[in-house]
C-alpha cells in the first residue's frame, strides 16, 4: 500500500513537473516574441515588428500582440490593416481596460479614413472639371489629392504589455488601478485613492493587456483569504505575471536569471547542487522573498554565484556574465594505430585505434603540440587549446619516407670509403718508403712497390670516387622525402559535455518555505493554478516580469 | 636538385684530378732512379750477378754480367755515359758455348785494350777457358765479336785439353788493372798454378812460387788483383784457405819475382782489389779477410826484394804497408754484419768523381729491411784521416737471399766511378749511380 502510494506520489510529481516546465517555457516563448517586436519597433522596423506580433498573435492569441501589430500598421499609414487589428483586438478582449481608448482610435482612425477618401473624391472630381476646361481652353489647375491623416501620438511606450495575474486559489476578485498622478499614494481600504483610476475588476487569472503605466493590484478578500496588494510598473512591449498566494499574506518575488550562455544551468539556495536545478538560463520564476543564493553553472565557464536579496513582490532580472574557464581540451584522434601526444613536451598521453579519442586537457592559449607515431613522421606544431571548449583534431601521420636505399649507400659508401682510406695509406706508405729509398740512392726503377703504391693510389682515387659519389647520393636520399609532412585537421569548437543534459525536471529551491510555494504553485497546468491544501485565512501574490 | 648534381660533378672532378696527382707520383720517383737493375737475358739460364768485369775505352764503357762459372755464359751490357745505361745486353755470347768451347771463369777480367793475334782491340774480356776454332787457352771476345785464345802454361793447357775432352770445366780465375793496357793475371786453382800476360803481350809468363810456401789449397787462386804502380805491376794472389796472400811483381816485362807472402786473420785473401786512393799515386792493395779490410799501400809493396822466404808476414810488419783496416758497420736499413761475408767481394772506385777512390765492401749475406742475406754494399771512404764508412748500398726490392755483393766492379761513366754489383742467389746485377758523398752527382736526375 505505501509503495503504490509513493508510486501515485512520484507520478504525481512528474506530472506537475512537467506541467510547470511547461508552462513557463511558454511564457518565456510569448516574452520572447514580445521583446523581439517591441525591439523593432524601437527600431523602426515597424513591418517587421508588425510581422513578429502577428506570428506571436497566431502562436499565443493574447490581445496585446493584436494592439500592438494595430500600431505597427498604423505606423506605416496602412489604415485599414490597422483599423482591422484594433477592431479585432476590442473583439477579442471586450473587457479590456483601455477598450474605450481603443474604440476612440478606431473612430479617430475611421474618421481620418474618411476625411481622405472624402478628399480623394473631391480631387478626382477636380480633376474631372480641370479636364474640362483644359478642352474650353481654360487652365484652371487640378489640386492634388489630400494625404491620409492619421491620429499621431504613438512612442515607443506605445506598446502594451501582457499582464497574466493568477491567485492562489483561483477565482480571487481582484481590480487593477492606475496611477493618474505621478506623486498618489494608494491606500488599501479607503472610500477613495486620488490620483488612481480603476482600470480593471475581474476575476483572477486574468490575461489583461495594459498601457505602459504604474498600477495597483488589489486581490480582494476571498473566502477565509485576506484582501492583498502590490504596485505593478507595466512597461512596453513585456510580458508581466502577477501570482498571488493568498494562503501566506506574502508577495512572492520574481527572479529573473538570464547570461549570455543560453542553457546555464541555475541553482537557487542549493550550492552544492544536491537537488535538481532550478532552471536553465534565461529562466524567470517566482521566488520568495528574501535572500537567495543564485548558482549559474554552464559547461566550459566559470561557475557564477551570487547572493540576491529580494523585498517581497518585488522582480529582479539577474544578468550574468558568464566567463569561459581557462582550459579547454584538445580531443585527438587519428588513422595511425597509435600516438603519443605531447603538450609544450610534457606527455599527455597515448591514443591508440579503435579507442575513444584522447581528450587532452590543458591550460588554454598557445603551446606546442607533439604528436608521435611509429613509423610515422612526428608532427610538431603550435595549436590554440580553447578556452572552455573541446577543439577536435585528428591527425593525419604520414609515413616516414623509407630510407634503405640511403642506408645502404651510405654504408657501402664508408665501406668504399675505409677501403680508399687504407689503400691511400698504404700508397703513401709505399710512396714514403720509396723515398727514402730514393733519398738514400737504393731505389731502382722495377721496385715492386712502385708498381703496388700506384695500383693503391688508383684503388684508392677509385675508392674515393666511388664513396664521394654514394655519399652523395645516400645524403640526397637521406635528405629527399617527397611525401608531405604530418599534420592535423582542427574540426569545429565544440562545447564541453552537459552531463546535466539528459536531467530531471527541476523542482523547486529546496528552501522550505519555497518548496512548498513550489508545491502549491507547480500543481496546475500553464499559467492556471490549483488550489493548494493550505487554507490558512490570507493570500499571497506571485507576481513576475517578463 | 642541379646543386646536387654541381656538387657531385665538382666532388668527382676534384677526385679524378687527385687520382691523377696520386699515382703519377710514383711514375716520377721512378723515373731516373739511383739504382738501375739490367735485364737478365734468357739465354742465360745459369745464374747471373756470379762475376762482373768492366773495361772503358775512348768514354765508352762496358759490363760484362757472368752466370754460373763453368755452366752458363756472360752478358755484355753497354752502360754508356752518365745517367742511360743500356739495360738489356748487347752481346750475349760471351762463353755461351755456342760456336766455340768455353768454360765461364769465376772472375772475369776486363781491356780498354787488349793485345790479339793480329792486333790490337779495344773493349775485350777474358772470359774464360776453351777452345776458338782449334786453338785451346784463355778464351777472349771483344766488342766487334772477335774470339780468340791466349795460350797457357803446359800444365794449364794439359789441364784444359783434358777438362775439354772428359767435359769437366776447370776454373781459371783472371784479373786485370784498370789501366789502358793491363795486365793480365790468372791462376789455376787445382794446380795451384799462376801466370801473367804483361802488357799488350799474348804470351804467359808463369809466376814462381818458392818452394816451402805452404799454397796446396783449393782457394789458391780465387782471388786476384794486378796493382799498377809507378815502375811496374804488383801481382797479389790469395790463398784464403791458408789465410794468405802471395806477392810478385814485374816491371813490366815478361820478368817477375816473389816478393812476399802476406799472412792475416782467417780468410785472408778472400778477395783482393787494387785502385789508387790518393791523386798522382799507385794502386793500393785492399784485402779482406772473414771479418776484416785491409788497405795496404801497393808502392811499399812495389819496393819489397825479390824473396824466396816460405814465411808469411802481416802487412802491418812491413814497414808502410798497412796504411788502414776496417770492418764491417751496419745502419738502420742494413743489418747483422757478423754473419754478412763482410769482404766477399772487393772494389775501388772513384765514386764522387773526385780522384780518390773508394772501397766497396760486399756483404752478401746482410739483412737488408728485415730481409735476410739480400745483401748490402757498404762504401768506405779512404783518406789520409783514415776509414770512414760512407754508405751502404743494397736494393730497395730486394729479397731475401739476393745475395747482393757476391761481385762487384766500378764501371767507370763520364768522369767518376759508379757501382755494378751482381746479386746471384735471385739473378739481380745492379748499377748503383748515386752516393752520400758530396759531389757534383748529387744533383744529377738520378741522384736529387
Amino acid at each position: 500500500m505505501l509503495l503504490l502510494l509513493a508510486l501515485l506520489a512520484a507520478l504525481a510529481t512528474g506530472a506537475w513537473a512537467q506541467g510547470k516546465d511547461a508552462s513557463g517555457k511558454r511564457l518565456e516563448a510569448i516574452r520572447s516574441e514580445m521583446d523581439r517586436g517591441q525591439g523593432l519597433y524601437l527600431a523602426g522596423n515597424y513591418a517587421g515588428a508588425a510581422e513578429v506580433f502577428e506570428s506571436g498573435y497566431a502562436a499565443y492569441p493574447y490581445s496585446a500582440f493584436l494592439f500592438n501589430a494595430g500600431v505597427c500598421y498604423q505606423k506605416q499609414n496602412d489604415v485599414d490593416r490597422a483599423l482591422a487589428k484594433f477592431n479585432e483586438y476590442v473583439k477579442v478582449d471586450p473587457n479590456a481596460p483601455d477598450l474605450d481608448k481603443v474604440k476612440q482610435r478606431i473612430a479617430a482612425l475611421e474618421a481620418a479614413k474618411a476625411t481622405a477618401q472624402a478628399a480623394a473624391a473631391a480631387a478626382a472630381a477636380a480633376v474631372v472639371d480641370a479636364g474640362a476646361g483644359a478642352d474650353a481652353g481654360v487652365d484652371a489647375g487640378a489640386p492634388p489629392p489630400p494625404a491620409l491623416v492619421l491620429p499621431s501620438g504613438d512612442d515607443q511606450n506605445s506598446m502594451k504589455s501582457l499582464v497574466v495575474i493568477e491567485t492562489e486559489p483561483d477565482g480571487a476578485p481582484l481590480r487593477i488601478y492606475q496611477r493618474l498622478d505621478p506623486n498618489a499614494h494608494f491606500t488599501l481600504g479607503a472610500a477613495a485613492n486620488p490620483g488612481w483610476q480603476e482600470v480593471v475588476a475581474t476575476r483572477a487569472p486574468a490575461n489583461l493587456t495594459l498601457d505602459v503605466g504604474q498600477y495597483h493590484v488589489v486581490v480582494e478578500k476571498f473566502r477565509d483569504f485576506n484582501a492583498s496588494e502590490a504596485d505593478m510598473a507595466v512597461s512596453p512591449g513585456h510580458v508581466h505575471q502577477l501570482k498571488a498566494n493568498l494562503s501566506q499574506g506574502k508577495f512572492m518575488a520574481f527572479l529573473r536569471v538570464t547570461s549570455n550562455v543560453i542553457g546555464a544551468h541555475i541553482w537557487i539556495d542549493d550550492k552544492k547542487k544536491e537537488h535538481p536545478l532550478w532552471g536553465d538560463t534565461p529562466h524567470g520564476e517566482l521566488v520568495p522573498g528574501g535572500k537567495h543564493d543564485v548558482l549559474v553553472e554552464a559547461p566550459g565557464f566559470e561557475p557564477f554565484l551570487s547572493s540576491v536579496d529580494f523585498e517581497h513582490g518585488e522582480q529582479k532580472e539577474l544578468e550574468v556574465r558568464m566567463v569561459r574557464v581557462n582550459y579547454g581540451v584538445l580531443r585527438i584522434d587519428s588513422a595511425a594505430p597509435e600516438l603519443k601526444i605531447r603538450l609544450d613536451e610534457q606527455p599527455k598521453g597515448t591514443w591508440r585505434s579503435g579507442q575513444e579519442p584522447l581528450d587532452v586537457q590543458f591550460e588554454s592559449g598557445n603551446h606546442k603540440l607533439t604528436i608521435e607515431s611509429e613509423g610515422r613522421k612526428t608532427f610538431e606544431g603550435a595549436i590554440v587549446v580553447p578556452r572552455g571548449q573541446i577543439l577536435p583534431i585528428h591527425a593525419k601521420m604520414i609515413p616516414k619516407y623509407p630510407r634503405g636505399p640511403a642506408w645502404t649507400q651510405a654504408i657501402i659508401g664508408a665501406a668504399f670509403l675505409g677501403g680508399a682510406i687504407y689503400a691511400g695509406v698504404e700508397s703513401n706508405h709505399s710512396y714514403n718508403e720509396l723515398q727514402t729509398d730514393r733519398r738514400n740512392g737504393s731505389l731502382d726503377g722495377s721496385d715492386s712497390r712502385a708498381t703496388r703504391g700506384k695500383w693503391f693510389a688508383i684503388g684508392a682515387d677509385a675508392g674515393f670516387v666511388v664513396a664521394g659519389v654514394l655519399g652523395g647520393l645516400a645524403t640526397y636520399n637521406f635528405i629527399k622525402d617527397p611525401l608531405p609532412e604530418s599534420s592535423v585537421s582542427q574540426g569545429k569548437l565544440l562545447e564541453f559535455e552537459d552531463p546535466l543534459q539528459a536531467r530531471p525536471v527541476a523542482w523547486r529551491a529546496p528552501r522550505k518555505g519555497l518548496q512548498q510555494d513550489v508545491a502549491a504553485a507547480e500543481s496546475g497546468l500553464g499559467l492556471q493554478f490549483t488550489p493548494s491544501a493550505s487554507s490558512t485565512g490570507g493570500g499571497l501574490f506571485f507576481g513576475g516580469k517578463f | 636538385m642541379r646543386a646536387c648534381s654541381l656538387q657531385l660533378s665538382l666532388l668527382g672532378g676534384l677526385a679524378f684530378f687527385a687520382s691523377a696527382c696520386s699515382w703519377s707520383r710514383f711514375d716520377d720517383i721512378t723515373k731516373n732512379s739511383p739504382v738501375v737493375l739490367l735485364e737478365k737475358p734468357g739465354s742465360m739460364n745459369g745464374g747471373f750477378g756470379v762475376s762482373l768485369s768492366t773495361a772503358s775505352h775512348e768514354g765508352q764503357t762496358e759490363l760484362l754480367v757472368g752466370g754460373t762459372v763453368n755452366v752458363s755464359g756472360a752478358a755484355l751490357y753497354e752502360i754508356g755515359q752518365e745517367g742511360a745505361p743500356g739495360t738489356t745486353a748487347i752481346d750475349t755470347d760471351y762463353c755461351s758455348g755456342h760456336g766455340s768451347i768455353c768454360s765461364l771463369s769465376s772472375l772475369t777480367a776486363g781491356f780498354a785494350n787488349a793485345s790479339g793475334p793480329d792486333r790490337t782491340r779495344p773493349l775485350c774480356f777474358a772470359v774464360g777457358s776453351g777452345a776458338v776454332t782449334t786453338k785451346q787457352g784463355l778464351v777472349m771476345r771483344c766488342q766487334d765479336f772477335t774470339e780468340y785464345t791466349l795460350s797457357m802454361p803446359q800444365v794449364a793447357q794439359d789441364q784444359l785439353a783434358a777438362s775439354i775432352a772428359q767435359d769437366q770445366p776447370r776454373d781459371f780465375p783472371m784479373a786485370t788493372d784498370r789501366s789502358d793496357d793491363p795486365v793480365l793475371l790468372a791462376s789455376l786453382p787445382e794446380k795451384h798454378l799462376a801466370w801473367f800476360y804483361p802488357a799488350k803481350s799474348t804470351e804467359f809468363s808463369e809466376l814462381l812460387v818458392p818452394s816451402g810456401v805452404d799454397v796446396a789449397d783449393p782457394s789458391f787462386g780465387q782471388s786476384l788483383a794486378v796493382l799498377n804502380v809507378e815502375g811496374g805491376r804488383v801481382l797479389a794472389l790469395g790463398v784464403p784457405g791458408k789465410s794468405r796472400v802471395l806477392l810478385w811483381k814485374t816491371d813490366g816485362s815478361a820478368a817477375s819475382s816473389y816478393i812476399g807472402c802476406l799472412a792475416g786473420a782467417s780468410g785472408m785473401g778472400r778477395a783482393l782489389a787494387g785502385g789508387a786512393f790518393r791523386i798522382d799515386t799507385g794502386d793500393d792493395l785492399v784485402v779482406s779477410d772473414d771479418s776484416h779490410v785491409q788497405w795496404i799501400e801497393g808502392t811499399t809493396l812495389f819496393a819489397l826484394p825479390e824473396t824466396s822466404s816460405s814465411e808469411c808476414v802481416l802487412s802491418g810488419t812491413i814497414p808502410g804497408a798497412l796504411i788502414d783496416w776496417f770492418d764491417c758497420g751496419s745502419t738502420q736499413n742494413v743489418a747483422e754484419c757478423e754473419k754478412s761475408e763482410f769482404g766477399a767481394a772487393l772494389a775501388v772506385g772513384d765514386l764522387d768523381g773526385n780522384g780518390d777512390n773508394e772501397v766497396i765492401v760486399g756483404a752478401p749475406k746482410m739483412t737488408v729491411n728485415g730481409k735476410e742475406s739480400a745483401g748490402a754494399l757498404l762504401v768506405y771512404d779512404v783518406n789520409t784521416l783514415g776509414v770512414t764508412l760512407v754508405d751502404t748500398k743494397f736494393i730497395s726490392s730486394a729479397e731475401a737471399g739476393d745475395e747482393l755483393g757476391r761481385s762487384i766492379v766500378t764501371p767507370h761513366v763520364g768522369k767518376r766511378d759508379i757501382i755494378a754489383a751482381g746479386a746471384p742467389g735471385h739473378g739481380k746485377a745492379a748499377l748503383f749511380y748515386c752516393s752520400s758523398l758530396p759531389s757534383s752527382y748529387a744533383d744529377s736526375a738520378r741522384c736529387r
